[in-house]
């Protein structure tokens, strides 16, 4: 990899002012460091947020909980009350790569992580994510990408954490610029990745992710995935539901997929017509045309449909549980 | 002629790895961990084009950075490279990061040609020839004998298929490489390798060095299948570095050069048509059959076994048959010999259709093996099998399985030839009572320290912790190449002969008669100074050939999602005399473990535009993991009066065929292509719309 600067940051606005014109954020570097051992990129600094105080820290109240962004993926998986507050999130926790890289991953790193399709992380490969002329996946082999395709690149979000955040309607509280918080919504965080094919999130460089605020509504949260192994492995489509249940009835649901769009797919009007119906294969199966409506598979991914149709028919079957 | 006894006291138990301390503490040393003082990194440039011709490569830069010791160019340009990955030039310096800079710094000029990596492409006449005097498809070779037009119009059922199976990555989990030292004494290397001697020979032929002069030593190797016979163009290149740097080069590859450039299994593509009688007996076969071995397609490459030629119809006698294949080159990396050359993809092919045609003849898929597999010993291994896996029980009708979770059952025979070749042992037994036996084999991982512990152990009436073993040195005695399940047929002989004579002469030294176990310390003392040097090599009688092997595969298949889970493998292997259960039952399942890769997971990937692998890493190259492991029950089946038979091909052969035909019943419809991914699995169901 190309030389660099190692800095440690102590405060959020340290962190900013130590990133220069090409530096990056360091979490655990599961990502960043691939991406410069195959001189993708290529910063001058590398900034290590790890020992910024307060961004390891889960609070929780009996309204929300706030889990600051250098928790790591496995504390997530191992925490005592968020698989019976937020069963959903620790599912999706526990399924992310292995144990040891859910051991250094954090949860800031994992929403942040870049592109996972395999012409951008191929060396010789300069497709228009890294700046080049064309998408190689779009007439190439594209078993892993989007299903929805209106997009120039077609490289989906795979952070499993993203997914079951967007479906538990979870803020992400960003330091922008010094005196700036600003509070995004999963899909505000992952927006731009839709409009812009170099993007692959509404970042700008120097913004900070600090933690992220859950409310707790007395819902119920699920999170499936199928992957060709059992384990170690990227979703081929992942799903998180949530929604509360009152009198046997589903209220103010989320439903979220993921591996099958730049950014967490979600669809209002399939969220809507789930409010206050009764939670059955039949409404769990309309929900499902209402998500994949106007769906566009490649040449290599139509399969993707029936595993997400089956994935939100079970993980809405599961909130009944 | 010699044979084994009847009585044993460590031969055919469990006895441990002697080496498994030094393994799971770190001390025993592998290939990269050998650090002679001053050695340096190396580290290759490859081809960033798939085609090219190479005018000119500018090294001046990158011999002027600092740390580099020496640069040098694989080949002389201009030269014409014929995959991504082909190797242009090469470095050594004195950190990693140098000889990456160094690596980026080498200006390469480069016409780039147009070129073909598909097979399906590559075999169309309009496409790019990999070689310009060539087609990329070769003529067929034709196998017939019968008449086969005639035997299908007389049969009851006749079925056809078309069948494919990708290009497997041997995917060691050490990869290629060498430490190497070349003064003006001689060369020294030590090298991940499966056969000393050849890599010994390698490098003597290469370098133009008398053999003599070359010591190859590998005390430790993490795993060959095949693709670790010679020294490679790394092994060569870092010899080169050595001389011209004057210091040992330490030139390991990264995990993304193993996709290129050391070796694959060749893909096949089999339109297959096999025909029965009334009576359920194999009748008439045909099968057309092309593959890719990369550039090197046909031919026999490094390791031998390399073509793409499939073994048909496999285990099966077929009165009439018509066999026509052919190789088709592309532009990427050579086959090598792989686990069982041609075995894994015939099986697939054969078992596979075997089973559509028991479906037409309305037959238990268990029920016609027995009724054509001419082995005895198959058979039996499939009527044990069948009782311990439970197959009367779990065998139901393809497809009838209810709920959308459906569990099959599926299984297949294997045959592998193996045997024992010239292997020279010597042991020197000291005073002090302490043995060492020396012998030029190398421990593929596959536990020949321990095997020759065992064997010496049980002649001699000592503990296997009470026998020094040392191997992987070019300075032993001689022996073979590990590879072809040849390893304990080929060195256990040798010990038993070097036991005998060690056994006659210190007893004739110490007037003992029977110098074995209570009386070893005796007889040994009574040698006096003068330690005991004794040799031995290969006998005929104590090992044969030829091992079958069935297995038993039990699936669920979630139909929703296509995912497929292995429940259970039974595998009923014979061999002959087992040496150590304990180790043979470890080669079992790893057998198991790489077929299911093959059957779930595993294949090449090769981009039609950019011409690079796409999984060149163990993210998008899938193997087998640890919570994709079935239960697994082995059963070996002793027959001692065959001697010492290898096993470590057999087992790995029939676990694709079986598992695929598993799906198939649970299904009801057949996933006909290798790896049987949950996207195959669907699209077999009709749930996949196919795509405009
Ligand atoms: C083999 C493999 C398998 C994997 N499988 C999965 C999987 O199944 N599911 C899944 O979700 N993930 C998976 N991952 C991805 C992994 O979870 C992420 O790479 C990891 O979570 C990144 O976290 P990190 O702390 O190491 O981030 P880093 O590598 O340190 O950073 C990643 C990016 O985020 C930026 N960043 C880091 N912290 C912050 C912050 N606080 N604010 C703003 N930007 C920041 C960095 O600058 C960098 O651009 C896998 C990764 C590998 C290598
Ligand atoms: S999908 Fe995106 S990242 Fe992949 S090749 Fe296309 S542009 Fe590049």
């Amino acid at each position: 990899m190309k030389a660099f600067q190692f800095v440690t940051a102590t405060s959020p606005e340290r962190a900013r002012d130590l990133l220069g014109n090409n530096g990056r954020f360091l979490g655990g570097g599961i990502d960043l460091l691939g991406e410069m051992k195959e001189y993708i990129a290529q910063p001058d600094t590398l900034v290590d947020v790890k020992a910024v105080p307060d961004l390891h820290r889960i609070d929780q109240t009996d309204k929300s909980w706030s889990i600051g962004a250098n928790v790591t993926v496995a504390e997530l998986e191992d925490h005592p009350d968020l698989k019976s507050v937020f069963p959903g999130l620790q599912q999706a926790a526990a399924e992310v790569g292995s144990r040891q890289i859910r051991n250094v991953a954090t949860l800031g790193g994992n929403l942040a992580q870049h592109s996972r399709c395999w012409y951008y992380r191929q060396r010789d490969v300069h497709c228009l994510k890294k700046g080049g002329d064309m998408c190689y996946a779009r007439h190439g082999d594209n078993r892993y990408h989007s299903l929805f395709t209106g997009t120039t690149c077609i490289s989906p979000v795979v952070s499993n954490l993203a997914i079951a955040l967007a479906a538990l309607n979870a803020a992400v509280v960003v330091q922008r610029g010094p005196n700036n918080l600003a509070r995004m919504s999963i899909a505000d965080l992952y927006a731009r990745a839709w409009e812009n094919p170099i993007s692959q999130n509404s970042l700008d460089p120097g913004d900070l992710i600090l933690r992220v605020e859950l409310p707790v509504q007395n819902r119920r949260s699920a999170y499936l995935q199928v992957s060709d192994k059992s384990a170690f492995d990227w979703a081929l489509v992942s799903c998180a539901s949530a929604g509360g249940i009152q009198g046997g009835k589903l209220h103010q649901a989320r439903v979220v997929l993921g591996a099958i769009a730049n950014v967490p797919y979600q669809v209002q009007a399939a969220n809507q017509f789930l409010e206050g119906k009764t939670l059955d294969e039949d409404n769990a199966n309309k929900a499902a045309d209402l998500m994949l409506q106007g769906a566009e598979p490649l040449s290599d991914n139509a399969y993707k449909l029936p595993i997400a149709r089956a994935l939100i028919r079970r993980t809405l079957l599961q909130l009944k549980a | 002629m010699p044979s084994w006894p009847e009585k044993h006291t460590y031969i055919g138990a469990h006895t441990r790895r002697i080496d498994g301390p030094a393994k799971v503490s770190g001390t025993a040393r592998y290939t990269s961990d050998v650090q002679p003082s001053g050695w340096l990194y190396g580290m290759i440039l490859r081809s960033k084009w798939p085609k090219a011709t190479i005018t000119s490569i500018n090294l001046e830069k990158a011999r002027k950075l600092p740390g580099i010791k020496a640069a040098i160019l694989v080949r002389d340009c201009p030269r014409t490279v014929r995959y991504y990955g082909e190797e242009l030039a090469a470095v050594a310096g004195t950190s990693k990061q140098a000889c990456l800079d160094a690596l980026r710094s080498i200006e390469v000029e480069a016409r780039p040609l147009p070129f073909v990596v598909h097979e399906e492409d590559a075999k169309d006449e309009g496409s790019p020839r990999v070689w310009d005097k060539v087609a990329n498809l070769s003529k067929p070779r034709l196998d017939e004998h019968g008449d086969v037009d005639k035997a299908f119009a007389e049969c009851a059922a006749v079925v056809e298929g078309f069948f494919t199976t990708p290009v497997q990555i041997h995917n060691c989990l050490e990869t290629h490489g060498n430490t190497i030292s070349w003064t003006e004494e001689g060369l020294t290397a030590w090298s991940s390798t499966q056969g000393i001697t050849s890599v010994r020979d390698g490098l003597a032929g290469n370098l133009d060095v008398p053999q003599s002069q070359v010591r190859v030593i590998s005390e430790y190797m993490g795993g060959g299948f095949g693709s670790k016979f010679g020294p490679g163009v790394e092994g060569a290149v870092a010899a080169r570095l050595s001389k011209e740097a004057k210091a040992p080069v330490k030139l390991m590859l990264p995990r993304f050069d193993e996709a290129l450039a050391v070796g694959n299994r060749p893909s096949s593509f089999q339109q297959l048509k096999l025909g029965a009688t009334a009576e359920g007996k194999l009748h008439a076969f045909q099968m057309d059959n092309y593959g890719t071995a990369g550039i090197g397609s046909g031919g026999v490459t490094e390791g031998g076994g390399g073509g793409a030629e499939i073994r048909m119809p496999y285990i099966y006698h077929v009165p009439n048959i018509r066999v026509r294949q052919s190789g088709v080159n592309v532009d990427a990396g050579s086959a090598r010999a792989f686990r069982a050359p041609g075995h894994p993809p015939a099986s697939f092919g054969m078992e596979s259709i075997m089973d559509e045609l028991a479906v037409k003849l309305n037959l238990d898929p268990l029920e016609l093996r027995l009724r054509n597999d001419p082995s005895e010993v198959r058979r039996k291994e499939y009527r044990l099998g069948a009782e311990r896996f439970g197959w009367t029980e779990k065998y139901r009708k393809p497809g009838s399985s209810p709920g959308p979770i459906k569990t099959g059952v599926g299984c297949a025979g294997a045959t592998w030839g193996g045997g024992g070749h010239g292997t020279h042992a010597e042991a020197q037994i000291n005073p002090d009572s302490s043995i060492e036996f020396r012998c030029g084999t190398q421990d593929l991982g596959t536990g020949t320290y321990t095997l020759i512990a065992v064997v010496a152990a049980d002649l001699l009436g000592l503990k296997p912790e009470q026998i020094t073993v040392r191997i992987g040195d070019t300075r032993y005695p001689p022996s073979g190449g590990s590879g072809g399940s040849t390893t304990a047929a080929s060195v256990s002989p040798a010990i038993y002969d070097v036991c005998m004579n060690a056994l006659q002469q210190l007893q004739e030294r110490s007037s003992i008669t029977d110098a074995r176990g209570p009386n070893w310390a005796a007889a040994c003392k009574k040698l006096g100074v003068e330690p005991l040097i004794v040799s031995g090599r290969w006998q005929r009688g104590l090992s044969s050939s030829g091992a079958g092997g069935v297995q038993f595969a039990e699936v669920r298949v979630d139909t929703e999602t296509g995912f497929v889970k292995v429940k259970k493998i039974t595998c009923i292997q014979d061999g002959g005399m087992f040496v150590n259960e304990l180790t043979a039952e470890s080669q079992v399942n790893g057998g198991i473990l790489m077929g299911m890769g093959y059957a779930l997971y595993e294949g090449r990937v090769m981009d039609r535009t950019s011409g690079v692998v796409l999984n060149p890493n163990f993210e998008t190259y899938k193997l087998t993991g640890l919570a994709d492991t079935p239960e697994i029950d082995v059963v070996l089946l002793d027959m001692p009066e065959r001697g010492v038979i290898g096993i470590g091909e057999p087992v790995t052969i029939p676990t694709a065929a079986a598992i695929a035909n598993a799906v198939a019943n649970a299904l009801g419809v057949r996933v006909s292509s290798l790896p049987i991914t949950p996207a195959k699995v669907l699209a077999a169901l009709g749930k996949v719309k196919p795509v405009a």
